[in-house]
């Protein structure tokens, strides 16, 4: 799911991952791996609460990374405080799952120099097929009014709080579609409260609420 | 943990469903689900008895349910427990499943 959300939001061209609103794209990285850990059976949620089910490592080091942390907080038990924590703790989640994406030769990984001092890196695009495929599950999964899959829900239920969808449909469709997008993000506990911790983000910013990350 | 028993009533199919439907019992669910929709036309989930559905829970009754809709079989769930009730609220699966308040579907 992780790399599914970065195929969603990495521009083909600059190889840079795009975000339609501040942390908009941070936010869909955590909600992803949230879901990626739920997929490898290690956490489940309900209403309010995160349970972790299984704490043995799943092999990959960002999943692990955030599992060993939940493991040592047992006093945080609610998804909305665990999207947060991980929020504030999420250490370079976008370049690993970059680096991945460059590892299966669907990024190119590429460092130069700006002004001669600056490292800069960027990702183009390599190999656009997992990226168009991405993109016709989540444009399927809204456009058709049968059941999608699991990840299919995960995948339109994160993109949407996070501007992602935008990359995928153009405005008029996604109008269009409005009440089958909401209907799809309420299906996900761990959606329904990324979208509430954006939107506390962006009210705190709109009222000049100091937010120390 | 789930337990589930089945009956025939009025051409439906029915799974009553009791217990917790959490992750540890998720695969148990679709996997009978399932197994109820690919041997009949009509199949209907009662969560009279369920105390408890978390998001795996879900995430298997709406793969049943997309089992169904591949198969054409019409598939429903009946009788929701009041905490079940309250989730299935919150997640608004009134727009993708057939929710029933009582049997017969």
């Amino acid at each position: 799911m992780l790399e599914e959300v970065v195929l969603l939001a990495v521009d083909e061209a600059s190889g840079g991952l795009r975000s339609a609103r501040e942390f908009s794209t941070a936010y869909a990285l955590v909600g992803a791996v949230f879901f990626d850990l739920a997929l490898a059976r290690r956490i489940d949620t309900d209403t309010e609460a995160i349970h972790i089910l299984d704490r043995s490592p799943t092999g990959s080091a960002a999943l692990d990374r955030v599992l060993a942390a939940m493991s040592a907080r047992g006093d945080i038990t609610s998804v909305k405080e665990w999207i947060d924590e991980i929020f504030r703790r999420r250490d370079d989640l976008e370049g690993e799952a970059l680096a991945s994406l460059a590892h299966q030769g669907i990024l190119r990984h590429e460092k130069t120099k700006r002004l001669w001092v600056i490292d800069v890196e960027r990702f183009p695009m390599v190999d656009n097929r997992p990226q168009r495929d991405v993109r016709l599950r989540v444009a399927d999964a809204i456009l058709n009014d049968t059941i999608p899959d699991t990840r299919d829900i995960m995948l339109v239920s994160i993109a949407e709080p996070c501007g992602l969808l935008g990359y995928v449909l153009n405005d008029s469709l996604l109008a269009a579609r409005r009440h089958r997008i909401q209907t799809l993000c309420n299906l996900e506990t761990i959606s329904r409260k990324v979208a509430a911790a954006i939107r506390s983000l962006e009210s705190s910013v709109h009222h000049g609420v100091p937010r120390v990350f | 943990m789930i337990q589930t028993e089945e009956e025939t009533r009025d051409g439906w199919r029915v799974v009553n469903v009791s217990g917790r439907a959490d992750a540890e019992a998720a695969d148990a669910l679709e996997s009978v689900l399932r197994a109820a929709i690919e041997a009949n036309d009509k199949v209907a989930a009662s969560f009279a008895s369920l105390d408890y559905i978390s998001s795996a829970g879900i995430r298997a009754l709406l793969q049943a349910a997309r089992a169904a809709q591949t198969r054409g079989s019409e598939f429903a769930v009946c009788g929701l427990s009041e905490p079940v009730r309250r989730v299935f609220d919150m997640s608004g699966l009134q727009h993708v499943l057939n929710i029933h308040g009582v049997l017969p579907c």
